[in-house]
């Protein structure tokens, strides 16, 4: 920038301040946005763009970790894994933004690398830019939750260690939480007996939601997985809706998300736990939402 | 008299152990490298190092009674030693490599101090050999236990390996807590990708066998090559012309017996006529040795037969008989009559008895495992299947879309699968047990084990019941049911079962496709269609 131009644009935007201090305002973008279209890639920007752009979320010089969902060894179109573009393109506007370094990365529950490969994840986030790492055991160390159940559990180090977390679940039928969304994907950041959780599912989703609190949550709902979940195996099984759903409030992301099962919010258990406890909202009237096909 | 050493033998030494230093790189750059690759199948294996042992052949084929086309690549190896003696015990054999190298060590640390006239009988490894040709006869395949090939795969793949992966991990835990971060993490993230397993039952059996073998060394140089290895004296048998022949220049020869007592296997040397051509491994260790340069290798066409071995005709016989009568008893146990619960084979594995027949222990598909969940089995297969593979769930499970296992195995024991053919394959039934499943037994809910079933649609399926609890209140839970026409068998839902010490959930190996015995569903034909 010229100096000349940056003083006279200092002395335009003092004096606009001055006559009309609303102007400084944050401009109203909406909380959620969701956007439909032909290639996941698109969708993600549009959904992105709704909200205000990346450069809303992360600075220059962050390091931001997106955690997609890596658990199963399938491909794309079995839709148990999210969608590899989906993550390619946040990796993108991550580093657009501004971002140092994007680190993507999960605890997978089939064999760490055959996940990492076939569900396409690694290689995009690679060709992206973005440094894919397994987790890694000297990596756990004890923390306290301070959950309503989960007091205290083992936490890879890798998703607390950032400046900037994005969350990218994709969307998925589950036969104790009825649908595995954003607050589920936490269930991919910790280690330990894991399983134990679906003792009390539910309180153990909104107890890790309320731990990690990510920057952004962006739903993958592509290629949805209705039937046989959270793995699936058929193509058959999954159903194309080719949305992206993103927001700052995981609660509202997850509310929306419901809706592709044909399910209320108020019917999924760990919403009403986690608007109770003040984590979001999940009334889908009172959000202000922006749809937007592209 | 001029005193010079021989340069040429010199030169030939050196080229010895790069020979040997090179083969027992690649071997274990093969066997590091044998894990799932990126991709479905693997390119390299070391399987070719199978091929080409003709013990391993020999065996198999007279045990199972089958050509396995694949082995005959030992012919060459076979047909060599004919020619040239047993040259590869000492330039190509990974584990002779390794036993030359501690000899060594043991030699310069002073700790192995080799005799001038050693009288140790060397016949022991062709009683070996005899016993194993002669189990074989009754189709018991014992070869893999001493075989030199899979004694090594099978030692690296149960010892060695989950050695190198906690030290991996515990310098990795080390370099984090002196806060070096970033070799931290190309620690674990190597760890990740070379996948090395890290537990195995009986590992603390085979490694003391191993490190007796390498420790054996500081008794008698190269003491596995001389007494043990049935592969080399098989080898030995078969090395009838030498047409390289050691000649000891008797004007040079100022009878030192350097090269006796530093020769790696006994083969006497010096005095010429005494040479044993059948134990020579043509190390060339005597040419290089001799102070004058008095031995050399010269080429001649002359037949050589075993000598200075005491192998009369009726310790052999003796020993024919031994293994003759041995090998039934490895056979009359209850384990050929009715199946065992925990012998669970890996996918592809033929029907049990030509399984026996054919696998030589070598630990190939227990390393390239990626959930560790293939073991050496202990007792669970009888006395003669020590040692093979047997999937423990507790441990690991069968990977749904990988069949590495099945493109591994040197012998065809476990037939080659595609991944295709692979997930249609049975070996085994989930059962549940209800006094342990926590929305049967507890009245609480949890479906890990349905969450994780792999198939579609899942062969858990989820029923809703009802528990009485103490305070009686009837609590109602999903709980799983196993569908046994769907189930693979994976053990996936017995692995990840939150009971942990006794699975709540358990496979056993009832209707395993490969048996036709051990099944549990009559399958009864359709009715036809009434016109």
């Amino acid at each position: 920038m010229q100096r000349r131009s940056f003083i006279k644009s200092l002395i335009i935007g003092g004096l606009a301040t001055r006559l009309s201090p609303e102007l400084l305002a944050q401009p109203a973008h909406p909380e959620l946005a969701v956007a439909q279209g032909e290639t996941p890639a698109a969708i993600t920007q549009a959904a992105l763009k709704i909200l205000g752009g990346m450069e809303k979320f992360i600075g220059r010089g962050d390091k931001v970790l997106i955690k997609p969902n890596i658990g199963w060894d399938r491909t794309p179109e079995m839709a148990a894994c999210t969608n590899p573009e989906v993550v390619r393109a946040l990796v993108e506007m991550s580093y657009q933004a501004g971002a140092k370094q994007v680190i993507v990365m999960d605890n997978t529950i089939n064999q760490a690398r055959r996940c990492y490969v076939r569900s396409g994840i690694q290689e995009a986030a690679r060709e992206a830019g973005a440094k894919v790492l397994f987790t890694d055991e000297n990596r756990l160390k004890k923390m306290s939750i301070n959950g309503e159940w989960l007091k205290e559990w083992d936490v890879f180090q890798d998703f607390v260690e950032v400046d900037k977390l994005i969350n990218v679940p994709i969307a998925k039928v589950h036969s104790l939480s009825r649908v595995t969304l954003s607050l589920k994907n936490w269930l991919g950041a910790v280690g330990g007996n894991r399983n134990q959780f679906h003792q009390k599912i539910d309180q153990a989703m909104v107890d890790l939601a309320a731990f990690f609190k990510p920057t952004l949550t962006v739903l993958d709902a592509y290629r949805i997985l209705f039937r046989n979940g959270p793995q699936g195996g058929r193509v058959s099984d999954t159903k194309l809706m080719k949305t992206v759903v993103a927001g700052v409030d995981q609660v509202a992301v997850d509310a929306y998300g419901a809706t592709f099962f044909d399910l209320k919010p108020e019917e999924i258990y760990s919403l009403q736990l986690a608007q109770s406890r003040g984590l979001g909202n999940f009334d889908l009237e009172k959000l202000r939402i922006e749809k937007r096909a592209v | 008299m001029k005193r010079e050493q021989s340069k040429k033998y010199f030169w030939l030494q050196r080229l010895r152990i790069l020979s040997q230093a090179g083969f027992f790189g690649l071997f274990f750059f093969l066997f590091l490298t044998t894990h799932y690759p990126g991709q479905d199948y693997l390119t390299t294996t070391v399987e070719r190092f199978f091929h080409l042992d003709p013990l391993l052949a020999l065996t198999t084929i007279i045990a199972s009674r089958l050509i396995v086309a694949a082995l005959l690549l030992s012919v060459i190896t076979l047909v060599l030693t004919l020619l040239f003696g047993r040259f590869v015990c000492g330039w190509v054999c990974p584990l002779g490599a390794l036993h030359q190298f501690f000899s060594f060590i043991f030699k310069k640390s002073r700790l192995l101090k080799p005799r001038r006239d050693d009288q140790m009988s060397l016949a022991p490894k062709y009683f070996v050999l005899i016993l194993v040709l002669a189990a074989a006869i009754f189709s018991v395949n014992l070869v893999g236990y001493l075989d030199p090939l899979s004694f090594l795969y099978r030692s690296s793949a149960v010892f060695v390996s989950p050695i190198l992966n906690l030290l991996l991990s515990q310098s990795g835990s080390l370099a984090y807590a002196v806060g070096l971060p970033g070799l931290g993490q190309t620690l674990g993230q190597t760890k990740g990708n070379l996948a090395l397993n890290s537990i195995f039952q009986n590992a603390l059996l085979i490694g003391i066998l191993f490190l007796t073998a390498v420790l054996l060394n500081i008794w008698k140089e190269r003491f596995w090559c001389r007494y043990l290895c049935p592969t080399g004296a098989l080898l030995g048998i078969f090395s009838r012309f030498n047409l390289f022949k050691l000649r000891i220049n008797p004007e040079k020869c100022i009878d030192c017996h350097l090269c006796s007592i530093h020769c790696q296997t006994n083969a006497r040397p010096y005095p010429s006529d005494g040479w044993r051509s059948s134990e020579c491994l043509y190390c060339e260790t005597c040419a290089a040795i001799c102070p004058t340069g008095a031995i050399s290798f010269p080429i001649k066409f002359q037949k050589e037969k075993i000598t200075g071995v005491d192998l009369s005709r009726r310790k052999i016989l003796l020993t024919s008989l031994t293994g003759l009568i041995l090998a039934p008893i490895f056979k009359i146990t209850a384990h050929r009559q009715r199946a065992h619960p925990a012998l669970i084979r890996p996918p592809g594995a033929l029907p049990e008895s030509e399984f026996l027949e054919k696998c030589v222990k070598c630990g190939e598909c227990l390393k390239v495992c990626p959930t560790n969940a293939l073991q050496p089995a202990l007792s669970e297969a009888g006395p003669e299947g020590v040692w093979t593979p047997v999937l423990v769930p507790r441990i690991g499970y069968c990977e749904y879309y990988c069949s590495l296992c099945t493109q591994v195995c040197p012998t065809g024991a476990i037939r080659e699968l595609t991944i295709e053919e692979k997930i249609e394959v049975k070996i085994g039934t989930a059962w549940i047990d209800k006094n342990r499943c926590l929305p049967y037994a507890l009245g609480k809910s949890c479906i890990v084990c349905e969450e994780h079933c792999p198939v579609s649609p899942k062969a858990i399926k989820l029923i809703r019941v009802q528990t009485l609890t103490p305070d009686q209140k009837m609590v109602s839970n999903l709980a799983p049911f196993v569908d046994v026409e769907s189930c693979i068998g994976c053990g996936i839902c017995e692995n990840k079962c939150v009971v942990l010490d006794l699975p709540a959930i358990r496979v056993s190996s009832v209707g395993e496709q490969r048996s036709p015995e051990n099944q549990l569903i009559l399958p009864i034909a359709e009715e036809p269609e009434q016109f």
